[in-house]
């Protein structure tokens, strides 16, 4: 048996098989997909029930609130989806399951590929639930490119989430911290442009959404449901994903070359 | 009966205390939504038909303390889930403890959270302007309301650990909180609601709870709404404690 | 040995592929550890310096009770956890300065089979097979033979989260063998098992024996050392309080002993001073009244009884035992294996 560092070859496929790993959560828990693929959904059904009037507020640029906030249950798929990944992870820890993928001859990196990547993949689905169920009530079609482009953001900001649950279960070690991975992907979604543009906000909320890079991945995804897709909306976004990968990605990698020697 | 009852409830209460990452997020996602929905929302208060409130914040306390209400109740159906899952239930089931106690117990501590959590969030609006519009009897009667509801919420939750056994279940029922809250008038009011929450959220004991919290609070202290969110919370208090007592038994029945 | 083993390792390095370099020449330590040692928190050393060496192609078993430091040894050993001290090679690597090259080469069962449930049997024989880089038709092949050896092809694409406990330590250690390790950690693999399944796994032991596998096994029960062990080092509070052949350690230890049960057991201090002069007497167990050392084995019998005798004690019981490891354990430490257990404390890190 050959003793050698594994190829790039060998490293897709580990990648592949921890992806296909990640899938069963989804696949093989009777209504275990239930809650992360409905949720964003209700959220979107729940607050245009709740909110809906706002959109007559001058200034409101969408023709009505549920197709203003269908890209923020898209990001919301992604965070939570995110945070799961952190969560099952600290469940594979405690359980000792992550002792056998740090005995594996794959080196850290990729073994984070693996665990992030099974993220970029089952955040479509609770989008994917979420669209099909906004097209039906009325939403307008955004365009084919524009939903390309909102899937693409959608799945770096589901690795960004993940790499971030997956410093904190490092960290932790725990699946008690699983609030900590939820609020940080809750908070920087909801501290945005959310539930109004950008001049509608509060002064506080709007100095918070302008520093956030999260504000111009949501309007990323949005330029397509409430107008046309731009190269001016898109940049920002696609720089801001690439941020927050980097930056959490990198934490990540960090704390995965922490673990045993 | 007592003593177990107070005993129960001290241990829930200790065991809650030790795990803040348990608790924390009782008031911190609604202080975020709280955040987030007057932030975003403030100029909704301008739109025709919207009550007269001195700002939005005194409208969506009502909202925050009724989903932060409604969280207890998922935590203390968790718990109840770890303790039959953990086999302590078991223990207790086997011990002289009157078994109404073992349910009881749980519902004591989670009026006591209850009580902290309206004040958490009473503090809180203080901080940011809001201000208790019906005094210190409003005060007194958003604890009641408060605490009422949060005790039959926690019955709920009780009552789901005793049928399902599992946290994880319990835990599922998590998006469904928001789904009944969002078809009240917790949020906004109800002739602002679009179709068919503003039907739903007529029948919705939440509608009234929320109501009730929010009358002293935003409004002044009025009678009907107080006895109407009082009779909502005690409505929902006592099914959710006779549903509980009834599966406590179908659980002690199949052990 | 040591300056074999470095010019060994050296050659290693100079071509760390051809491993069976090693097997060629067949005699460097596929375990070699000086001075390990591993502190936690609070200044607790799990492990506290501890020397060993095991040939390649053994079986070494580390004997000690809960909490002696066997699990945090086979952690450190498999680049789990990081010494705090000393040096160990495995397979000829390094584990702090080369852990890569030397999960290439071992295979682990930790003491949890850490298994997913929603997985079958093929599946984690499969994803094993992929994380160690193993070419999809090949680990098709060799973990279908591996699923046969280990009795579990009438389960293999059942979910693991029906199988036993028995079922699951033995797809834990298929799973280790499928990337044919040079050496094969076992991290007290019986715990818990029932009779058969603890036989049926020692006779997987010993057919790895022979097929040339070194086997590291830690185990805290006397008679699956004393059955599978070529060498045993006994660990004690984080030191190796003895090392050897089973029968090496229990030839040093001497003698057979003499286990009595007497009918009246009121006046038991007169009936030690009737003994005293036969052999050393040891602290009585298992529910014996005496227990005397026989430096001259079963001669010594027939004197004792008739002294007792003499001394108006009748005798309800006896039983002649030979030395056992825990007879070992006991010389070197002053208790039995079986009462020294505490707990192994949590890895934290430093």
């Amino acid at each position: 048996m050959k003793r050698g560092r594994p190829s790039l070859r060998q490293d897709v496929r580990t990648i592949g098989a921890l992806m296909r790993r990640g899938l069963n959560e989804i696949l093989r828990v009777p209504g275990g997909a239930i809650p992360g693929v409905l949720a964003p959904t209700i959220f979107m059904l729940g607050l245009s029930a709740a909110f809906g009037e706002a959109a007559r507020l001058p200034g409101f640029d969408a023709d009505d609130f549920r197709t203003f906030i269908v890209p923020v249950g898209m990001l919301q798929g992604a965070g939570f989806t995110g945070a799961a990944t952190g969560v099952n992870l600290a469940r594979d820890i405690e359980r000792g399951w992550f002792d056998r993928l740090l005995l594996a001859p794959a080196g850290r990196p990729v073994l984070l590929a693996g665990v992030v990547g099974s993220a970029c993949l089952r955040c479509l689905l609770p989008a994917s639930f979420l669209l099909i169920v906004a097209f039906a009530l009325g939403v307008s079609w955004p365009g084919v490119g524009a939903l390309v482009l909102a899937g693409l953001l959608i799945m770096s900001l589901a690795a960004a989430a993940a790499c971030y649950a997956t410093v904190l279960a490092l960290r932790f070690r725990t699946q008690q911290a699983a609030p900590l991975m939820q609020v940080g992907a809750f908070a920087s979604i909801l501290f945005t442009t959310a539930y109004v543009p950008r001049e509608l906000l509060s002064d506080w909320l709007r100095a918070i959404a302008d520093v956030n890079p999260v504000t111009h991945v949501l309007e990323g995804v949005r330029q397509g449901f409430v107008g046309d897709v731009s190269w001016a909306s898109t940049w920002p976004a696609l720089l801001a994903v690439a941020g927050l990968v980097t930056v959490f990605g990198t934490l990540a990698v960090r704390g995965m070359r922490r673990q045993g020697v | 009966m007592t003593a177990a009852t107070v005993a129960l409830a001290r241990r829930a209460l200790r065991n809650s205390f030790r795990r803040p990452q348990f608790l924390a997020p009782l008031v911190l996602f609604p202080t975020m939504f709280l955040a987030v929905n007057v932030g975003g929302l403030e100029r909704t208060t301008s739109l025709a038909g919207f009550p007269q409130v001195d700002g939005f914040l005194d409208f969506q306390l009502a909202a925050a303390i009724t989903q932060s209400l409604l969280l207890g109740g998922v935590s203390a159906g968790i718990a109840a889930a770890l303790d039959i899952e953990g086999g302590f239930f078991d223990r207790l089931a086997a011990s002289p403890t009157p078994r109404l106690a073992i349910v009881l117990g749980r519902l004591l501590a989670a009026s006591v959270i209850a009580a902290l959590q309206v004040v958490y969030f009473l503090v809180l609006g203080a901080i940011f302007g809001a201000s208790v519009k019906g005094g210190v009897l409003g005060v007194l009667c958003v604890l009641a309301i408060g605490v009422v509801a949060g005790t039959g919420f926690g019955a709920l939750g009780v009552m789901i650990a005793l049928r399902a056994r599992s946290a994880s279940t319990v835990q599922g029922i998590f998006p469904l909180v928001f789904v009944v809250l969002f078809v009240s008038t917790a949020f906004f009011p109800a002739n602002l609601l679009s179709p068919p929450a503003d039907v739903v959220a007529a029948y919705n004991p939440l509608s009234y709870i929320a109501d009730g919290l929010r009358q002293p609070i935003a409004f002044g202290n009025a009678l009907e709404p107080l006895l109407e969110a009082l009779a909502a919370a005690a409505g929902v208090a006592i099914a959710a404690t006779s549903l509980s007592v009834l599966a406590l038994r179908g659980r002690l029945r199949q052990a | 040995m040591p300056a074999f083993n470095t010019f060994a390792r050296l050659l290693l390095r100079l071509a760390p592929e051809r491993s069976c370099a090693c097997n060629i020449i067949g005699r460097i330590a596929a375990i070699e550890v000086i001075g390990l040692q591993r502190e936690f928190k609070g200044g607790v050393k799990a492990v506290d310096g501890i020397d060993l060496e095991v040939a390649s192609g053994e079986v070494f078993g580390f004997l000690g009770p809960n909490g002696a430091g066997k699990t945090t040894t086979v952690r450190m050993l498999v680049t789990l956890l990081r010494p705090t001290g000393g040096h160990a090679h495995v397979a000829g690597f390094d584990v702090a300065d080369e852990p890569a090259q030397v999960r290439r080469r071992i295979g682990v069962a930790l003491q949890d089979a850490a298994l997913d449930p929603l997985m079958t049997g093929s599946e984690l024989i499969e994803l094993q097979a992929t994380l160690h880089g193993i070419a999809p038709h090949t680990f098709r092949t060799r973990g279908a033979e591996l699923i046969e050896r280990v009795g579990l092809s009438q389960a293999a694409d059942r979910r693991v989260g029906t199988y036993s406990g028995g079922m699951r330590r033995r797809l834990d250690l298929a799973m280790a063998l499928i990337h044919a390790p040079e050496v094969l950690f076992l991290d007290e693999p019986t715990t818990g098992l029932d009779p058969t399944s603890r036989l049926t796994l020692w006779d997987e032991v010993r057919r790895l024996r022979d097929e040339g596998t070194t086997v590291f096994l830690t185990t805290q029960y006397l008679e699956e050392a004393d059955q599978l062990a070529d060498r045993l080092g006994i660990i004690a509070a984080g030191r190796i309080v003895a090392g050897g052949t089973p029968a090496a350690l229990k030839s040093e230890i001497g003698t057979p002993h003499l286990d009595l049960v007497l009918t009246d057991r009121s006046d038991l201090r007169r009936a030690r001073e009737v003994v005293a002069g036969f052999g050393d007497q040891r602290p009585a167990t298992d529910g014996c009244h005496l227990s005397i050392g026989l430096a001259h084995g079963a001669a010594d019998i027939a004197p004792i009884l008739r002294a007792l005798d003499d001394a108006g004690f009748a005798v309800a019981e006896l039983e002649l035992k030979q030395p056992t490891l825990d007879d070992v354990f006991l010389a070197k430490t002053g208790e039995h294996l079986e009462g020294a257990a505490e707990a192994e404390p949590e890895p934290e890190l430093v």
